[in-house]
């Protein structure tokens, strides 16, 4: 049991390393770098080359790109992402705000998508083949099928353009107060929340149906207990087990759709500033968030296996054995 | 007036195309207070379905067409859903086939059965505790406390499949209906399980309903049977009767169909002058798995376990050799280090005089061609994307390089060999019966026209009717390719009717090897006599298993049953 525990910690620090590793390689191998964008074609026209290669070396990016990414990869793990390149900001100060909007977004999309799916999801399960079930697959089916960026902008036409209820562009500063943000947060946010509360309640729909038809089920169903004792006791519980397994690509598809969701609405989150970050070759910013962002997800699902651990019996003693 | 009537009960499937299948077809029968009623039929005769619908349940699907069932004096399929709910656990009840799947994984085992008695019996919750641990008692169940906190998967097969019984008698019902109960149990528990029945059944005064496909089983279990195939009732009567003399032609086929242990084998074996030379010669095999790599083993050394040990025999072109013993016995794993499956840890293995390298991946194609395993389940075993077709054929041209042309020439000779028609070769896998996939596993191995094939359990999963064509090919095919055999079974009654010699396993030994027939009727092997006591007399045996074979601390305990 611990040494299970050990070992997914291990191997979560692992993954880690090598988010790392391969963001950095990415970004490596993307055409130009930092000085590049910086300099205006002005800049460029009067400098020499000896003069652009002076200030990489000023900015440090004419060393090897392993001994950059080890001055990097050392402080980051400690919690210091070190400076910008160009202006020589701390990057943890400017993400910040926009990471903490994240969460404020991120965290309503989940309190909502979440229970709501396992509600449509398990009532759409239990009465499969019903008229309810069909009206709500299809529904359910066309949600998951629409992409983020289409269903946000259709959302901002009709709730910003024509009923001009909510800004279409929300200008606010990253580190506006909670109350502002939530204020501006609802139409991203339910962008967000069409698409997964569809695709969730589908996964979940499927799982509930499965356990339904499982031999237990039957089997309590033939003691003669009561439907809501089945249901409630015997397969509920067995669904929700498939629901945390799926929680790791919940959490990515969830940061992904932040990311788009950011960017079509203008939303100051650590998705806009990651495509800013790119933009301008900081490669150090675009390290940073993808790094946090990958922590967060590898410790999400480390959260979805002790829970798993800690519901199913079958897995508790997988290891005592 | 009997407790069970079952009027011309018809029971049909709706599928795919809205089409109505019958899976029972007009059965009817009456079951007395106290009786036991066999249902005897191969997969998909329809028993389950009449099992299930006797509760007034049907899978999904279901639709009753005709017929009534009177239970108790009141007709099942009137009820209401709220009077169904009293009726199923208190009237009737059901002991399920496959007892781990059918117990709910996250609730312990004690709960299953005190949710029960809290409803159906109105108990309160410390009261259903008590009275749940008396029911384990009851049922033989060690250390009934203990047991109660496990969940189901930290049981033993045996303890699952008493759980279950104990369930069903929790309120005492009319009519238990136990469906294939011992299926997925092996001998001994299988012997444990039938020997509690039957002793409940004398304290109890409950009818049973006995569904199994194992006709020896219900001349000891029941007192009258039922033999169903294809949804009908073929024959109905007392137990001793149907199985001495049965009166229908599709019940002596099922009897006969039964390889029996007893007697010189019906099929004609290759004559013994027709065997060649020493075709595979294994000598001192042993196996054993690694401990698993963790903290501990650095700081304190584990012992391997040892699966097979020092195992020698050899075969001859076109010989069978029967391997059998008990599950665990290391049969498989002999078959799979041939195989070079998994590599032994000591011991040579000669293939044609050559020795062969003990890791599969590093012998020449040309042996690999030449030896073929063919596996117990073969869904799994064919791949479920490719049609038949591709599966043969691939083969064929992976081995020989001929052309596709000429490889579907072939492959179509092998389905006629094996008397299957031609356009399977369009089909998919899961699209044929057990039978039929089996017999394209077999078509498959000899695609690779092999000398040796290793044949591990392969008929265990099928009907006897079934088994017994898969045996007959099976040795029509090795007489054509003179191909030799070694065939590893639990079951005494066929390794007689095929191996010319057989060597007898028991947990990683071989303990004897011999002539076939001389082996089963002059054993001096204390162990083999035991196997063939226990498949001879299967009625003596459960009777007396205590006394015959050791059980360990999970044998039954006799407890009086408390009412």
């Amino acid at each position: 049991m611990l040494m299970a525990l050990v070992r997914r910690l291990t191997l979560s620090f692992l993954i880690l390393f090598m988010v790392a590793v391969f963001v950095f390689v990415a970004t490596e191998v993307l055409p130009g770098d930092a000085i590049d964008v910086y300099l205006s074609a002005d800049d460029l026209a009067v400098m020499s080359d000896a003069d652009i290669e002076e200030m990489r070396q000023r900015f440090g990016l004419d060393r090897p790109a392993w001994v950059r990414f080890w001055e990097w990869f050392s402080g980051a793990i400690f919690g210091d992402l070190g400076k910008t390149l160009i202006d020589g900001n701390d990057i943890v100060d400017l993400i910040w705000h926009p990471l903490l909007n994240s969460v404020i977004l991120g965290a309503i999309i989940t309190a909502f998508t979440l229970p709501t799916a396992f509600i449509i999801g398990s009532i759409t399960g239990y009465k499969r083949g019903s008229r309810t079930d069909g009206a709500v697959s299809t529904l359910t089916l066309v949600g998951y099928s629409i992409p983020d960026f289409v269903i946000g902008n259709v959302l901002i036409i009709l709730f910003a353009v024509w009923l001009a209820f909510f800004p279409a562009v929300i200008l606010v500063f990253s580190n506006a107060s909670t109350s502002e943000l939530l204020a501006v947060s609802l139409l991203p946010a339910l962008t967000v929340i069409i698409g997964h509360v569809a695709h969730q309640s589908r996964l979940l729909r499927a799982g509930f149906i499965e356990t339904m038809n499982s031999e237990f089920v039957e089997r309590a169903r033939l003691s003669g207990l009561p439907e809501k004792w089945v249901v409630f006791r015997h397969a509920l519980p067995a669904s929700i087990i498939p629901m945390l397994n799926s929680l790791a690509l919940y959490i990515s598809g969830l940061l992904a759709g932040l990311v788009v969701v950011e960017r079509v609405f203008g939303y100051p989150g650590l998705g806009r500033e990651l495509i800013e970050a790119v933009a301008r070759r900081e490669v150090n910013v675009v390290q940073g968030i993808t790094f946090w962002s990958a922590s967060f997800i590898i410790f999400m699902n480390l959260l979805a296996d002790f829970a798993i651990i800690a519901l199913d019996p079958r897995v508790r003693s997988a290891k005592s054995a | 007036m009997p407790i069970l009537e079952v009027k011309d009960l018809k029971v049909g499937y709706v599928d795919v195309q809205r089409q109505t299948n019958l899976a029972v077809d007009g059965v009817g029968f009456t079951l007395e207070k106290g009786e036991t009623l066999g249902i005897v039929g191969e997969s998909g005769c329809g028993k389950s379905t009449i099992a299930r619908a006797l509760m007034g349940y049907l899978r999904p699907g279901g639709e009753v067409l005709g017929g009534s069932i009177e239970l108790a004096g009141k007709f099942v399929f009137d009820l209401s859903p709220s009077a169904l709910q009293k009726l199923r656990g208190e009237i009737v009840a059901i002991v399920p086939q496959n007892p781990l799947s059918s117990l709910t994984y996250h609730l312990t085992v004690g709960a299953h059965l005190r949710e029960i008695l809290q409803f159906h019996r109105g108990l309160s919750a410390a009261h259903a505790k008590t009275e749940t641990l008396s029911l384990f008692e009851e049922t033989g169940l060690p250390e009934p406390e203990t047991i109660y906190k496990r969940y189901p998967h930290q049981i033993s097969g045996g303890q699952r499949q008493r759980v279950v019984i104990a369930a069903a008698l929790a309120c005492q019902p009319a009519v238990m209906i136990l469906d294939e109960p011992t299926t997925a149990l092996d001998t001994t528990t299988e012997m444990q399980v039938l020997k509690l029945v039957k002793d409940l059944r004398k304290k109890i005064d409950t009818a049973i309903v006995y569904i199994t496909h194992d006709l020896t089983l219900t001349n000891y279990m029941c007192d009258r049977v039922l033999v169903m195939h294809d949804g009908k009732t073929i024959e109905q009567g007392y137990a001793d009767k149907i199985f001495e003399q049965p009166k229908e032609k599709y019940t002596r086929q099922l009897v006969a169909a039964i390889p029996r242990v007893d007697e010189p084998p019906q099929r004609e074996k290759i004559a013994e002058e027709q065997l060649g030379f020493k075709l595979l010669e294994v000598k001192d095999l042993s196996f054993a798995y690694k401990p698993q790599w963790s903290i501990r083993q650095m700081f304190r050394k584990i012992a391997p376990k040892i699966v097979v040990k020092n195992v020698s025999f050899n075969i001859r072109k076109s010989e069978t050799l029967g391997l059998v013993g008990e599950s665990g016995s290391g049969k498989s794993t002999v078959a799979n280090i041939i195989s070079g499956l998994q590599s032994p840890i000591s011991g040579e293995i000669y293939f044609t005089n050559d020795l062969l390298h003990p890791k599969g991946e590093n012998r020449p194609p040309e042996v690999l061609r030449r030896i073929q395993l063919i596996f117990q389940d073969p869904l799994s075993s064919l791949n479920p994307r490719h049609r038949v077709g591709t599966i043969l054929t691939g083969a064929i041209m992976g081995f020989f390089g001929v052309s596709r042309r000429e490889a579907t020439d072939r492959a179509v000779v092998l389905l006629e060999d094996l008397e299957l028609p031609i356009d399977f070769l369009k089909r998919y896998p899961r699209q044929l019966s057990g039978g039929q996939q089996q017999r394209v596993a077999i078509a498959r191995a000899f695609a690779a026209n092999p000398d040796l094939i290793i044949c591990d359990e392969i008929t265990s999963a099928l009907d006897v009717s079934v088994q017994a064509q898969v045996l007959d090919l099976l040795m029509a095919m090795q007489r054509k390719n003179q191909t030799a055999c070694l065939f590893i079974s639990h079951d005494l009654g066929v390794i007689r009717e095929v191996s010319h010699r057989t060597a007898v396993m028991r947990q990683g030994l071989i303990l004897e090897t011999g002539e076939t027939e001389a082996l089963f009727e002059y054993t001096k092997n204390n162990y083999t006599k035991q196997l063939l006591t226990a498949a001879q007399r299967r009625d003596y045996i459960i009777e007396h298993h205590e006394l015959i074979l050791k059980t360990g601390s999970n044998s039954p305990r006799k407890m009086p049953f408390q009412s």
